[in-house]
């Protein structure tokens, strides 16, 4: 922890690339940040190397005679039924097909991350164009984009993604297309705040004297400025949008409750939640840790870069 | 003095404008999301879906046509059934006259027949609903004040101690809670009290149901109880009959805390920004340098100035509670609406649905207007 005072003295012009450098320094001293920096890492690699760490066919290898056993010593459930499975180890137990938890937890974190990523970026670039054109537009066509960002912020995001899924049908493609619908509105409710304060500034004044278009000022000059904070408060809600697709998958809004996803695995869990509690309780703990880690990022990098909370 | 007499009449008389300007907008937001409700249900499922709760399998097809045209959804010409159910040209009535067929049945109350098994066969979705919303607002309103509860004090304490060991603390709990699946928690609780805590060879805490008789503790005998209000603490308080009251609450913990955990940690953040921000004015440190007790500054000057953007989440808050009930409602077995509705998402019962959807919108829209006019009225800086 460095002193406040002396940071006060050293502390740079906000905006330059000094100040991001400075950034960065703040960021590397809080523990936290590192922290939440190396689980996302390693929920990232996790996600991209599954494949290569377990046999990605391992989830249609269902053996029901080896369902839902425990034979790791390190934990004592001290539950009187427990069916131990035999020589072969398994880690975390097995689930209800039989199969190794801990092989359906890896293979399940990369279809997790895929579709939260997939989430954010769809919200981001919806609420960024339309946030743009809502700021630098003005007048009616502003009027009419916040009244239909109002439609969508009074339905709390869990309830309409359900109605989207039981109308359109349960599929990962649609459940992305559910989530993504009530998340944009956050974006863009921020992009058209930082635009409005950006549009004042003399250099808008001086594109538009050289002969700019709108299209032109707007998504090459005015946004490319004022972007950083929707990707820091993208950052911060990764892991808010695992946890959602995690709860509807967990609801059962699945296309099959075979695939290792770890709301789906959950899922599972709650049916046995007394005859073999590790199968919740480990999926939804990974679930808290990947989404801790995006969280702990991003609630250290939203601290250093808000100017008004940096000391 | 008269002058400034007529300012503030000014101010209030722009407040009733804001108010009623908001009240209109308010009104606007509910009939557009109407429309994107009914276009969602209506108009993107086959017509037959409308009828699927006044239908039986032994109705003959002319009966199942008188049904469909009383309902506004086929024409008065359409010649058969199978004309219908195949969107014969004609024999649909179009979108917008369905609409608003609806739109009138709706506002006077009139919102169908459910399809929810287990309850009764020829119940209206409207008396349905009802009947399981007061345990879904119980659990709504237990998890906003535990939420109140606990996040203010952390807030405040995280903002006096920044950067130090309390402010760690919090800023762990407060984003553990924002980041913990509250199925996972929900679980994790049950397997603790009903596993591992016992008492008397019964679990600790009852796993499930709003007024469970299989927990250690519990006293009352349920039945017993004449429902006035349908919501069992309030029942208890109300019939004073305290064993009834305690089985309640008792029920109604570890639900409760399970639904505060992730608003717990949103409120927490903004408690702790506010507060931060309100301590760096200049105010604080005339106060300071009076030589005024730390005690008093941040309870008597900060707090009340750092609680204003505290409550314009109220509305955030009231979403989040309700769109969390649901997972928590099907994790403890509550019997409120958001377990209903996932059965209802099962057997496609969309007059349920409809009516969930447009009740919580109504709730939330209204909370953001009451709490915007309160924090008009509370903070005299701002003008409309």
């Amino acid at each position: 922890m460095t002193d406040p005072e002396k940071a006060e003295v050293s502390r740079p012009t906000s905006g330059s690339i000094a100040d991001i450098r400075y950034g960065f320094h703040l960021l590397k001293q809080n523990p936290l940040v590192i922290f939440g920096f190396a689980i996302s890492i390693a929920s990232l690699f996790i996600a991209a190397f599954a494949n290569f760490i377990v046999d990605p066919n391992a989830w249609k290898h269902t053996d029901l005679s080896f369902r839902l056993c425990w034979n790791n010593p390190a934990i004592n459930w001290g539950l009187v039924n427990i069916f131990n499975c035999g020589a072969q180890i398994y880690p975390l137990g097995t689930d209800s097909y039989g199969r190794d938890v801990l092989q359906m937890i890896i293979l399940g974190i990369p279809l997790d991350v895929q579709i939260a990523i997939e989430i954010v970026t769809s919200a981001v670039i919806v609420g960024v164009v339309f946030g743009g054109i809502a700021a630098y537009a003005g007048g009616v066509v502003d009027e009419i984009i916040l009244r239909i960002t109002d439609i969508f912020l009074a339905i709390p995001g869990i309830l309409l993604a359900i109605v989207l899924l039981v109308i359109l049908g349960r599929s990962f493609g649609i459940l992305t297309l559910a989530v993504a619908i009530t998340w944009w509105p956050t974006y863009l409710r921020l992009m058209r705040s930082q635009v409005l304060g950006e549009k004042e500034k003399p250099y808008v004044e001086s594109l538009k004297a050289m002969g700019a278009g709108p299209s032109r000022i707007l998504f090459r000059h005015i946004v490319p400025n004022s972007i950083y904070p929707i990707f820091v408060q993208a950052t911060l809600d990764i892991g808010g949008v695992i946890l959602t697709v995690s709860a509807l998958t967990f609801l059962g809004f699945t296309p099959n409750p075979l695939i290792p996803e770890l709301g789906n695995l959950a899922n599972d869990g709650i049916r046995y939640i007394f005859t073999a509690p590790w199968l919740i309780i480990f999926s939804g703990l990974t679930i808290l840790i990947i989404s801790l880690g995006f969280n702990l990022l991003g609630d250290g990098i939203r601290d250093v870069f808000d100017p008004r909370l940096r000391r | 003095m008269d002058e400034s007499r007529l300012a503030a009449e000014e101010w209030l008389v722009k407040l009733y404008e804001y108010a009623i300007r908001r009240l209109i907008l308010m009104v606007f937001v509910l009939f557009m999301l109407s429309l994107v409700v009914f276009y969602l249900t209506r108009g993107l499922l086959p017509p037959t879906s409308a009828l699927s709760s006044y239908i039986t399998p032994r109705m003959n097809d002319t009966a199942k046509l008188a049904v469909a045209q009383s309902l506004g959804v086929a024409t008065s010409s359409c010649p058969s059934f199978t004309d219908f159910t195949r969107s014969t040209p004609g024999c649909v009535v179009p979108l917008w006259q369905q609409y608003f067929t609806w739109l009138r049945n709706v506002i006077s109350g009139n919102w169908g027949y459910t399809l929810l098994p287990g309850i009764s066969g020829t119940e209206t979705t409207w008396n349905v609903f009802f009947s399981r919303f007061p345990y879904t607002a119980e659990l709504a309103i237990a998890g906003a004040a535990l939420t109140i509860l606990i996040a203010i004090p952390f807030g405040i304490v995280s903002a006096t101690h920044n950067n130090k060991l309390p402010d760690h603390v919090s800023r762990v709990i407060s984003l553990g809670g924002y980041s913990v699946p509250q199925f996972w928690f929900g679980a994790l609780a049950q397997i603790l009290f009903v596993l591992y805590i016992r008492v008397n060879g019964l679990g600790f805490l009852p796993a499930n149901g709003a007024l469970a008789t299989n927990c250690g503790i519990c006293i009352s005998d349920p039945g017993l109880v004449s429902q006035i209000t349908g919501v069992p603490v309030l029942d208890g308080i109300l019939s004073g009959n305290p064993s009834y009251l305690w089985d309640a609450l008792v029920a109604l913990a570890l639900p409760s805390v399970t639904l505060a955990i992730t608003s717990i940690g949103a409120l927490t953040r903004i408690v702790r920004s506010s507060m931060m921000e309100v301590l760096r004015q200049d105010y604080i440190l005339l106060a300071r340098s009076k030589g005024l007790k730390d005690r008093v500054v941040i309870y008597r000057h900060a707090l009340r100035n750092a609680l204003l953007p505290a409550i314009t989440i109220s509305g955030l808050l009231t979403a989040l509670l309700l769109g969390g009930a649901i997972v928590i409602e099907i994790v403890f077995s509550w019997p409120g609406v958001g377990n209903a509705s996932l059965i209802a998402a099962d057997v496609l019962d969309i007059n349920f649905l409809e009516l969930y959807v447009l009740v919580t919108a109504l709730i939330i829209v209204a909370t953001n207007l009451v709490v915007d006019l309160l924090y008009a009225k509370m903070d005299p800086r701002i003008r409309y």
